[in-house]
């Protein structure tokens, strides 16, 4: 147990990267989860005439029709979380369980595993994802599985690359030698090795899951229902924000996916630089 | 090896089209009407006309017919005719938005990965400095910045508080140009925004990938001789930069492919006549033929540049062909 909490230690106090990656993150978490509690009104309810000006009882104003913007930025922090970590890990799931495979058993396995991958890799994955999110239809939830189905490719190919690796290794053939069958020597003894690489590889791709579901909300791909930071800055492109001088309406949101966009990055190259000491900054 | 090399890259460029072609020719039949009633609903269209569409789609013939009458039908440029702007082809509005296209993502490719290079070369030359970390945090922070909300904000400022830039149209709509040299000015105007806005956001990938790359060539012996044997930094940095360039290079390549399909969300917030607004409005006309057409044309580009960049790849670095596999 310590050695995890030493881990901890090291990449999210000792490392500024993953300090202020992970202090970000947290702020956003508590916002999302207490949402209810701070967010002034119910981000459905019309609350005020449209476009009403920043004033103290609505802090960005309102809407094209009349909804709190702060209300809607507030629960929209739910949104970008919701995808941005279950879209890369169920991709994790896909990906780590292929790569372990193809590593481990080669072969016919890794050729077909392999082949996928490179394919899937070759595949223009934006343009691709906004036809299917054209036809499959808007929804929360269709995002996150399209997201997955494009991102798991990535994982499979890094775990499988690892595995490769570990699979030669002393204390491996020990485990065969005694007789471990092929799936607990995969689960028990090589998955552990793999998972913080996995882990920071979540985290890294967080950021892009996000951005996407924000740019696919942006241009009307989104789900109409959820109230994202895209979703929002839709409105405010639609409604015509910057007429009204309502450029907080704009401004807020952006930073919202920017900030929590930057923090997941930042915590993953931290995660990074502790699995791969190659990458650190300080000289040798 | 190379042949080996060659022939595993062309089964999968083979195979990815097959898979986008099959993509583009299921999902407008997996929709509820055919092209030919969606058409006759929205304008009118007598029975007549409508069968004659029928026929010449093939929609009434079965599903393998229809297939290759598809793969005809797309490599001969006839794509359909545009639910929104019927009667006009989808391949008139394509073949009339690319240029522009071209234009602005020829010079924000020029711009981006210029920029995001000589970033990663500087950061990378002097790891761990304080240039370095400016340098790389701020790509880091830059890097999850959506470039069309800095499009929008670039907009408010420029172009609805100061009044110096133009925020839509490529050039002045009603505007009667003199000359060439004045057309070309006003062109280059209405450019100025859409390309800042896509230039320092985008940038920041090339700038980590290539400092990155940068840290590993410095890492190598020939550096360590080079700096031995008394060599002024000037040369020691243009033996490395020769070295690191390959990374963002084959990302350029990788990006040029993408070229066709436009910047879809900059040019919707610039109402930039290019392919991508296009898309914009057949997305949300649910103008499908001119969709599947410019996810088309945008997946042979892709594929093709891929291509083009494993070859580049495999072309400059020779190393590369000789490993079999992972």
């Amino acid at each position: 147990m310590s050695s995890i909490r030493r881990e901890i230690y090291y990449v999210l106090i000792a490392n500024k990267f993953g300090l202020v990656g992970f202090s970000i993150i947290l702020a956003f978490a508590l916002v999302a989860v207490f949402a209810d509690h701070l967010a002034p009104y119910d981000p459905y309810e019309i609350v005020a005439p449209p476009y009403t000006p920043p004033n103290e009882r609505f802090l960005l104003g309102t809407n094209d029709i009349g909804q709190d913007i702060l209300s809607e930025f507030v629960y929209g922090a739910r949104v970008s979380l919701y995808v941005g970590l279950t879209a890369p890990f169920i991709a994790s799931l896909i990906g780590t369980m292929l790569g372990l495979v193809a590593g481990y058993l080669g072969g016919v396995v890794d050729e077909v595993v392999t082949g996928t991958v490179d394919v899937m890799l070759a595949l223009p994955t934006l343009p691709l994802i906004i036809i299917l999110a054209a036809y499959i239809g808007p929804s929360l939830n269709n995002i996150v599985l399209v997201l997955a189905f494009f991102g798991w490719s990535g994982f499979a190919r890094i775990v499988r690359a690892q595995v490769l690796s570990l699979r030669e290794r002393p204390y491996v053939e020990a485990a065969r030698a005694v007789g471990a069958s092929g799936f607990r020597i995969m689960v028990k003894h090589i998955l552990p090795h793999v998972i913080p690489l996995i882990i920071a590889n979540i985290v890294l791709s967080a950021t892009s899951a996000i951005l996407t579901e924000a740019g696919l909300s942006f241009l009307g791909l989104g789900d109409p229902i959820a109230k994202s930071w895209g979703q929002i800055l839709r409105r405010a492109q639609v409604g015509h924000a910057f007429h009204q001088g309502l450029w907080l309406w704009v401004f807020v949101p952006g930073m919202g996916i920017a900030l929590l966009g930057a923090g997941f990055t930042l915590l993953g190259i931290a995660i990074e630089e502790r699995v791969n000491p190659r990458l650190r900054f300080s000289r040798k | 090896m190379l042949r080996y090399f060659l022939l595993s890259r062309l089964l999968r460029v083979f195979i990815v089209f097959f898979i986008i072609v099959l993509l583009n020719f299921l999902l407008p039949r997996a929709m509820p009407g055919d092209p030919a009633s969606i058409l006759a609903n929205e304008y009118n269209l007598p029975a007549d006309t409508v069968r004659i569409l029928r026929s010449t789609w093939k929609l009434d013939r079965p599903l393998y017919e229809q297939f290759f009458a598809y793969l005809e039908s797309l490599f001969t440029g006839q794509w359909g005719y545009s639910y929104k702007y019927y009667p006009r082809t989808v391949y008139e509005l394509v073949m009339e938005r690319l240029p522009w296209t071209l234009l602005l993502q020829g010079i924000t490719s020029l711009t981006v990965s210029g920029l995001g290079i000589i970033m990663g070369i500087l950061a990378g030359w002097r790891r761990g400095s304080k240039v370095d970390v400016s340098i790389t945090v701020s790509a880091i922070v830059v890097y999850a910045i959506p470039y069309y909300w800095l499009a929008l904000m670039l907009q408010y400022v420029f172009g609805y508080i100061l009044k110096v830039f133009p925020v839509a149209h490529a050039v002045t709509p009603g505007l009667p140009h003199a000359n060439f040299f004045e057309y070309a000015l006003d062109t280059l105007w209405h450019l100025a925004l859409p390309v800042t806005a896509v230039t320092l956001t985008a940038y920041a990938s090339y700038t980590l990938v290539t400092r990155n790359s940068m840290v590993d060539v410095l890492e190598e012996d020939f550096i360590f001789v080079a700096k031995a044997k008394g060599l002024p930094e000037r040369v020691v940095m243009k033996h490395a930069i020769r070295n690191a360039l390959l990374p963002p290079l084959t990302m350029l390549a990788i990006r040029l492919g993408h070229i066709v399909g436009g910047a879809v969300i900059t040019e919707t917030v610039f109402s930039y006549p290019g392919v991508g607004y296009l898309i914009y409005e057949s997305i949300i006309y649910k103008d499908y033929p001119v969709l599947n057409a410019a996810f088309f044309m945008l997946a042979i580009t892709v594929i093709a540049a891929n291509f083009a960049a494993d070859l580049l790849y495999a072309v400059v670095d020779p190393r590369i062909r000789y490993v079999k596999r992972g």
